[in-house]
């Protein structure tokens, strides 16, 4: 806020001063006839009226500005109603007033979501532990009366129980904070679990698995990780050439403050122009728009997603029609080790 | 003998089924049906291990594991829903020996109640299948028949052991495929196929090639006699 500007606010009560003055000039011309008089009456006036301006103008100059600069160095805007110093002057103090009352009706607001979130996260938490029971029981019936019928209905129920799965994680996701204890877990346990998981598939598929340089140990919290592990597990097994040999590849290798875990298939690979956007939420691409794969965008997002809250990198790189390769690297440094 | 396990889950058809699959591997399966002795009525029946639903109407799963621990050495395997690592280093520490997370994969679960078993077996000396025509050490991976011994691989090993506790019926290789796969030997067809021919020269080195019987395109059946 520069003076000049200041005036220009002004406007219009320089203009009633300036009328003002010139009344009172024309009354003194027509009734004195003391010199002094004309002059002194116009020139107190103006220097006055100059001085009180001057005051104002730096008054508001110094308590606008200070918000300003504390506006700028402030990363939550919002705190500034509580970070304004009581103002001198009737505006300032109502400026603050305001802002602090609604900043408070908007963190209210907010908090309220804020709960209505939390409430619907341990809800979703809630469920999906419940419906796990059902699962495990229709497993064992399952497992209790083995025939064509019910193996297919184990598939899907491997289906069900993956989507379930997505969904906590999904739930998880914006708070991950609060549900991770990272431990020294070794990575050969953590892929055996995967790829357990996926074994009737796999089986059924003449997937071949090899598996090997994975006897090595990083700090991460090992749930998690099984799940972004087979989330991409599940990608190769879905995206595979259907009716041609299919292998998939997990192996490891240590860089210099890493450790690289590989997972390495030789399915239908994704088109070059796509496999910048595989991560993004609900990019399906080409190969999910294929009939009957059904692809939801969700799965490669929420690893991303989820990688990046455990401070571990994943790249994809994939050549159509050969295969697709994706690396989680654990940061696995001199400072990060726990010893 | 047949070893006993107790099923203590609140949720009757879970708890059902747990029964009957577990009767049908082999153990004698028992549960209780109500609650409000847990504990007392958990010490008198007195099995060889135990599930235990750490969720529980009445009486909190941790709670009960602390009060048994504190009289019995009870293998004790939880079944819990909750899968994160907090609630897993809980429940390990309250003194349970193992556990598995609902919905459980069936096979690793036998695999955690055998493990258990096996442990506190070999303490007993109960770690042998005894079967007619020979003698199977698990833990020295042997087969023993008269003064001769053959050694077998993991896989041979898990591969016998899995059709004599299925004997009498015919074992698919895709069951046996599974089983393998459970305990994180990822074969595919042409490894099992090796798996079972060396299985089967080293029986025959023993003159009991005659035990393992391929049934064309159906798999394979163990023709002997546990004793």
């Amino acid at each position: 806020m520069s003076y000049f500007e200041f005036l220009k606010d002004k406007i219009p009560q320089i203009i009633l001063l300036l009328f003002a003055m010139l009344t009172i000039e024309m009354f003194l011309l027509v009734y004195s006839n003391g010199i002094f008089i004309k002059l002194y009456v116009p020139v107190i006036l103006l220097i006055t009226l100059s001085i009180s301006s001057f005051i104002e103008y730096f008054r508001k100059k110094e308590f606008y500005s200070r918000i300003q600069d504390t506006l700028n160095d402030l990363e939550e805007k919002f705190y500034i109603s509580e970070l304004i110093e009581e103002p001198n002057f009737i505006e300032g103090r109502l400026l603050k007033e305001i802002l602090l009352q609604t900043n408070k009706s908007m963190v209210d607001n907010v908090n309220k979501y804020k709960y209505i979130q939390e409430d619907y996260k341990e809800y979703i938490e809630m469920w999906i532990h419940e419906i796990k029971i059902p699962i495990a029981t229709t497993k064992l019936i399952i497992e209790n009366n083995k025939s064509k019928v019910t193996k297919s209905i184990e598939e899907e129920i491997e289906k069900i129980e993956n989507y379930t799965e997505q969904a906590l994680y999904y739930a998880r996701s914006s708070t991950v904070e609060k549900d991770y204890i990272i431990r020294k877990c070794s990575l050969k346990d953590i892929v055996q679990e995967c790829i357990r998981k996926n074994k009737t598939i796999l089986i059924q598929e003449k997937i071949v698995v090899d598996t090997h340089d994975i006897d090595i140990q990083v700090n991460t919290d090992s749930k998690w990780i099984i799940f972004i592990l087979n989330q991409i597990i599940q990608n190769s097994i879905k995206y595979r050439k259907i009716g041609e040999f299919s292998q998939i590849e997990i192996y490891s290798s240590r860089g210099k403050e890493n450790v690289i875990l590989s997972i390495k298939d030789n399915g239908m690979g994704i088109e070059k122009a796509e496999v910048d956007r595989v991560f993004e939420k609900g990019f399906t691409g080409t190969n999910g728009r294929i009939l009957d794969k059904k692809s939801t965008g969700i799965g490669l997002y929420l690893c991303k997603k989820l990688c990046d809250k455990l401070g571990i990198a994943i790249e994809l790189n994939s050549v159509k029609n050969e295969g697709t390769q994706v690396n989680l690297i654990f940061p696995n440094g001199s400072y990060t080790s726990m010893n | 003998m047949m070893q006993k396990i107790l099923i203590v889950e609140d949720d009757k058809k879970l708890r059902d089924e747990l029964e009957i699959f577990l009767n049908n591997n082999g153990y004698y399966a028992c549960s209780l049906k109500n609650f409000n002795n847990t504990i007392k009525d958990i010490l008198q029946i007195n099995p060889d291990l135990m599930l235990l639903d750490i969720n529980l109407p009445q009486i909190d799963g941790n709670c009960i594991c602390k009060e048994i621990r504190k009289k019995s050495t009870l293998p004790i395997i939880i079944i819990t829903s909750r899968d994160n690592e907090r609630d897993e280093l809980l429940i390990m520490n309250y003194g349970a020996d193992n556990y598995v997370t609902k919905p459980f994969n069936l096979q690793i679960l036998l695999a955690k109640i055998s493990a258990l078993l096996r442990r506190t077996n070999i303490e007993s000396g109960q770690d042998l299948i005894r079967t007619k025509k020979f003698v199977l050490n698990i833990s020295k991976s042997v087969i023993e028949k008269d003064n001769k011994k053959v050694e077998l691989t993991k896989n041979e090993l898990r591969i016998l052991r899995y059709l004599i506790e299925h004997k009498d019926r015919i074992v698919s290789r895709d069951e046996i495929m599974d089983y393998l796969w459970d305990s994180n030997s990822f074969v595919d067809d042409n490894t099992l196929t090796v798996n079972i021919t060396r299985l089967r020269n080293k029986l025959a080195e023993l003159n009991l090639k005659e035990l393992v019987e391929t049934k064309r395109g159906q798999g394979y059946i163990f023709r002997g006699e546990v004793e």
